[in-house]
């Protein structure tokens, strides 16, 4: 009679196989998401490239039209286009995703002031700060901030991280309201466990979660703010599709590819991490993000 | 209902002057504490006259803010109609053939049109009107003197389209998501095991119970279709408010920045008050 117990090593493996089959989906949105962030992000230092610099005219501009060896064409001063763009939106991504995780980390530190009050109506002072806060349109808030703080990256991150934090407490706090009615909560107060004990160990595992698609929805709408931004000169001189188009704009005639071919990369990349970011609100049961920007 | 109307327009004006009073805060912290300037928003020399760059004859600030307003009443009436048209027509749609995700399918166009900045739409614009229709491009090179100008109506609708889209696929979505929450109550089955048809279930039933949740969502697009429009007018030189709040901001010229911000606020805040005179009136209490 044959011996039918598993080795160890056997259960290990299932186990492992059953574990890569139940995260299938996270595993497969991370290999494209790997993929765009190592295309964007390889090569040297990027921060320092000035487009002020790079889009400079000379007396005797050397500017190609896009062509095979040039996709996107050159600048006045030779630079390929292409490779500019790239390093461009990849410092757009990594300002969108500091910012977006700070944002939803400011978002989970207000809801957390006053999630564990006991009253049932503890959410209430931030839902009528932000009835009367969301009057003015976050653009304004971002444009005037900016704008008036002299136009740095810095001052953009950080009305950014704000913007996005007020306007997201008061989502994550229809969250733990809605967290609070299951059936394991109300089953834990019932056995008499202690609110703090219930929110941390029931509620905020689910909206942990579900900030994951959040954060992977955020991206993409800051990116397109930070372009904004910097379109409008509010994030200094520093290398941004937004400000490659700014420049652009001013030798439409000569070179119409300066301005044209810089947005196409960024909306490619733009749809690109919209799609990725919709998958994984579908995946982690995020639902749609409110109109913030 | 006069009552009704009445404390949804205290509760609107309370909230505009709250939120002044934030954007006073807001130019105050911005420009003195971080920027370093030494204009405080109470020093009345701070507030002087409109700037050249702001208006290419002299003007005064209330001819400017009349002539800017009209032009991005243009644009947002466009941009705004477009989005409730769209947003709840094609919502409504999308809900009612939701077996084929058709919400999914209908806001598509929109959600794709969403990933392209809108500052480069506008210049793209631009761009096709210098080089294909050899025609000035941006918004401030051809003035119309005599005849009907839709040229307005062209500059407008460019402004518009990009503030737009994002904001209609997210009507769309939501529309169709509160209906489709509708739908899938018990009452919807009992209806199928009663012999009623399809038709007469959704839009007698359904849609008829949805339509509050529906009026919600009236305003919520508003002010992101503001902020964009900010954006959009501003890359293509078109003169309405939201240039105007950015030129403001550049030349720290405080009078524009308060006007163009207290217009938005005061166009979301009166959009806040009908949707919620309309809730009132459709779930009472």
């Amino acid at each position: 009679m044959a011996n039918r117990r598993t080795s160890r090593l056997e259960k290990e493996g299932l186990r492992l196989l059953a574990r890569v089959w139940q995260v299938r989906c996270v595993v497969l949105l991370a290999i494209p998401y790997f993929v765009l962030l190592s295309w964007l992000f390889v090569g040297s230092s990027r921060m320092d490239l000035r487009p002020a610099e790079m889009f400079s005219i000379p007396e005797t501009p050397v500017w190609e039209a896009p062509d095979e060896s040039h996709w996107f064409g050159t600048t006045a001063n030779g630079a390929d286009l292409f490779q500019l763009s790239r390093r461009a939106m990849g410092n757009s991504v990594a300002v969108a995703v500091v910012t977006s995780f700070l944002g939803i980390c400011l978002a989970l530190l207000l809801t957390s002031l006053f999630a564990f009050d006991a009253d049932e109506k503890r959410f209430r002072p931030m839902f009528i700060v932000s009835r009367a806060g969301f009057l003015l349109p976050a653009m304004v808030v971002l444009v005037i901030f900016t704008g008036g703080a002299g136009g740095s990256l810095p001052v953009a991150m950080l009305g950014l991280i704000v913007v996005a934090g007020l306007h997201l407490a008061p989502v994550l706090a229809v969250w733990f309201q809605e967290g609070e009615k299951g059936p394991d909560v109300l089953a834990g107060f019932g056995l008499g466990l202690s609110r703090s004990h219930i929110l941390a160990g029931r509620v905020v595992p689910k909206v942990l979660r579900r900030l994951v698609g959040v954060f992977a929805q955020l991206v993409p709408v800051v990116v397109l703010v930070e372009m904004a931004l910097s379109f409008m000169g509010f994030t200094g001189d520093r290398l941004s599709c937004g400000a490659m188009v700014a420049y652009g704009r001013n030798s439409l005639l000569e070179a119409p590819w300066l301005a044209a071919c810089p947005g196409l990369l960024a909306t490619a990349v733009v749809m690109i991490l919209s799609l990725l970011g919709w998958l994984v609100a579908k995946a982690t049961g995020s639902g749609s993000l409110p109109r913030i920007f | 209902m006069t009552r009704v109307f009445l404390r949804c327009l205290a509760l609107a004006l309370a909230r505009w002057c709250s939120m002044g009073l934030f954007l006073f805060l807001l130019v105050e912290f911005s420009f003195c504490v971080v920027g370093g300037s030494n204009r405080h928003v109470w020093l009345p020399e701070s507030y002087g006259s409109v700037p050249a760059p702001l208006s290419v004859q002299p003007t005064g600030l209330r001819e400017l803010v009349g002539e800017r307003s009209s032009a991005s009443f243009l644009a947002l009436g466009l941009a705004y109609g477009g989005v409730v048209l769209v947003g709840y027509g094609w919502g409504i749609l999308a809900a009612r053939f939701r077996r084929f995700r058709a919400a999914s399918i209908l806001a598509l166009p929109f959600s794709a049109f969403a990933c392209v900045p809108g500052f480069w739409f506008v210049v793209l614009v631009a761009i096709y009107s210098y080089v294909v229709w050899k025609r000035p491009g941006f918004a401030d090179e051809l003035v119309v003197d005599s005849g009907p100008n839709f040229l307005a109506w062209w500059h407008a609708a460019v402004v518009a389209l990009p503030a737009m889209a994002p904001a209609a696929a997210w009507q769309i979505r939501s529309v169709a998501s509160v209906i489709e929450a509708e739908a899938s109550r018990p009452f919807v089955r009992g209806l199928y095991l009663a012999g009623y048809g399809d038709d007469d279930i959704f839009y007698g039933n359904v849609f008829r119970r949805a339509v509050p949740g529906i009026v919600s969502l009236f305003d919520r697009t508003l002010p992101s279709v503001l902020g964009s429009l900010i954006v959009a007018e501003w890359a293509f030189r078109y003169e309405g408010m939201g240039s105007l709040i950015v030129d403001s901001v550049r030349l720290g010229f405080y009078p524009g920045i308060f006007l163009g911000g207290l217009w938005m606020a005061a166009i979301v805040g009166l959009a806040t008050m009908a949707r919620q005179v309309a809730e009132q009136f459709l779930r009472p209490g």
